[in-house]
């Protein structure tokens, strides 16, 4: 088991997964929202939701966002993660 | 001077802490180089989104409208191809420089590098130079260290913020923005935004610096497959420099057996990532050639030839030929242009309107009288234009086929969409059999360019 994490390694955690996710998001949002605008899933879905289009977008990308966080923290800790010599 | 105690050891099996770098200042062309291209960059980033044309924001992505304006142009989310092939031109770019001229792009052009160096900038004006930082590092915090920790942090914020700023004003049009932060009317979401991007500016150039290169950035991991023996990288000369040893100035250095290489370390204080470039070519080098500048100034000093540590390539090191002209080159280059080409082409060729024709699907064919029978459509239209038209729709394909839309003159809003329905009539005898092919046109009727065509299926009655 990993004991407390250096400084380094937590910053490493987190480059290796928030950055990759945050690209994944950004090019996700920019195809997603290119094809489907917001304000139609809102009246499809949520009709009675006061929401902005700047919203949904928000809204969107960062569930994007969580979704590739998700996936890259399970690669980096099945992939040997905090354990894994660096190279 | 041969200290080693500046060459920074990354000790990745043990996470030793990380040593701050404090890059040492150098002078010299590629420095300039680098400090025009920052200023040029940083000019446009700033400068754009307060330029006007026709009236409005010149370059303003219009999310809540899903609406890109980029000077004459104005894009919709039909438009989508075009960014797909900027994307595709942006990488194929990437690869065509990087076998060209190796990591240029880190070094020069690279927002972490060109937001880094601003950055770098200001901690320079309030901490000073790279000796003067390293001494305040240590230091106990007296006034001024306060003073100059403090100021450099206010001026990095400030920069921050207004970088932040300029990013939400490439969304919503600047001037009202800074009209909403001037009276703190600022939206939740452009507020939002404005912060995240301030801090991600403030975090990436201030604090992470070099650590995004070699931890975060997926190019420079990659970006050695796109090189050849050919592509230019930055190379320290270890047949001329080695071996290396400190030597007074007036001795001939060769019949003491000592290479050109005087072991100053100033290649190594004035590299922002902390390596030593004497050591080989390294994925943590992004191609900055500050070592360059810092070992050139040196030369001259000792008045050895410069360019002991210089742009050259694999193959001149080894004394062979490089060539600039080679099959990957040439495939990039020609792949580049044609895409270029091919895209401006299809943007000169652009017309404003966009139609979606959709058959009726309750009924195949009415009669409309004995010698008649019609189809209906449903059209689609989207006018893509700045200003409102009027658009008439006709048919061709069937001899003797009319079609009837209600009202004729089908009026659509600048950049609005409308529908209508068109009844395509044609006569009995033409319309036997299914699946014919008529192509409908719709036509604006102030402008002869603006016209769009559509092929449809048109069903008549059975053969008999």
């Amino acid at each position: 088991m990993p004991v407390a994490m250096s400084k380094e390694r937590w910053l490493q955690c987190l480059g290796s997964t928030l950055w990759p996710s945050f690209l994944a998001a950004a090019v996700a949002s920019v195809v997603f929202f290119a094809s489907i605008d917001p304000e139609t899933l809102r009246m499809q879905t949520l009709p009675d939701w006061d929401m902005s289009r700047m919203a949904g977008y928000t809204i969107g990308f960062f569930m994007f966002w969580a979704v590739g966080l998700f996936s890259s923290s399970l690669t980096y800790l099945l992939s040997g993660g905090g354990n894994r010599r660096h190279e | 001077m041969s200290k080693r105690e500046d060459k920074v050891e990354f000790d990745v099996g043990m996470y030793a802490a990380r040593e701050k770098i404090h890059p040492r200042e150098v002078d010299g062309t590629f420095q300039r180089l680098r400090h025009l291209a920052v200023i040029v960059l940083l000019g446009i980033y700033y400068g754009l989104p307060w330029i006007t044309w026709d009236g409005r924001q010149a370059v303003l992505f219009d999310l809540p409208a899903r609406q890109f304006h980029i000077f004459a142009l104005t894009f919709w989310p039909q438009d989508f191809v075009y960014l797909a092939l900027l994307l595709i031109l942006a990488a194929l770019s990437l690869f065509f420089f990087t076998a060209l001229a190796g990591r240029m792009w880190c070094g020069y052009a690279c927002p972490q590098t060109v937001w880094t160096e601003a950055f770098m900038w200001m901690e320079r004006w309030t901490e000073g130079k790279r000796q003067q930082r390293l001494k305040l590092d240590k230091s106990p915090w007296t006034a001024s260290k306060f003073l100059r920790r403090g100021s450099k942090h206010v001026l990095w914020v400030v920069f921050a913020l207004y970088t932040g700023f300029t990013f939400v004003g490439y969304f919503t049009p600047i001037r009202e923005l800074s009209v909403s932060v001037a009276t703190f009317g600022l939206g939740p979401w452009e507020t939002f935004w404005l912060l995240f991007y301030a801090f991600a500016t403030w975090g990436n150039a201030g604090f992470l610096r070099e650590q995004v290169c070699i931890y975060m950035c997926p190019y420079a991991r990659f970006q050695s497959a796109m090189f050849d023996p050919n592509s230019l990288i930055i190379s320290y000369d270890e047949q001329r420099g080695e071996p290396r040893g400190g030597r007074s100035r007036n001795i001939d250095h060769r019949a003491h057996g000592l290479g050109d290489c005087i072991d100053c370390n100033l290649c190594v204080q004035a590299c922002p990532t902390g390596i030593d470039i004497r050591d080989g070519l390294q994925y943590e080098c992004i191609a900055c050639a500050a070592c360059i500048d810092a070992c050139d100034s040196v030369m001259d000093k000792m008045n050895y030839p410069r360019g002991l540590i210089r742009y050259t390539t694999d193959n001149a090191m080894e004394g062979k030929p490089s060539h600039i002209l080679r099959p990957r080159i040439v495939i990039y280059a020609v792949l580049l242009l044609a895409l270029m080409a091919g895209t401006a082409y299809s943007l000169t060729q652009r017309t404003p309107l966009a139609m979606e024709v959709l058959a009726d699907r309750n009924v195949l064919y009415r009669d409309v009288d004995f010698e008649t029978v019609e189809n209906i459509y449903t059209v689609r239209i989207l006018n893509k234009d700045r200003e409102a038209r009027d658009y008439v729709l006709s048919v061709d394909g069937l001899p003797g086929a009319e079609v009837v839309t209600r009202p004729e003159h089908i009026r659509v809003d600048a950049g609005g969409t409308g529908q209508v329905t068109a009844s395509v009539r044609v006569p009995r005898e033409e319309a036997r059999g299914t699946g014919h092919s008529i192509e409908l046109r719709l036509q604006a009727t102030d402008d002869e360019a603006i016209q769009r065509t559509n092929t449809a299926r048109f069903h008549g009655p059975r053969e008999e």
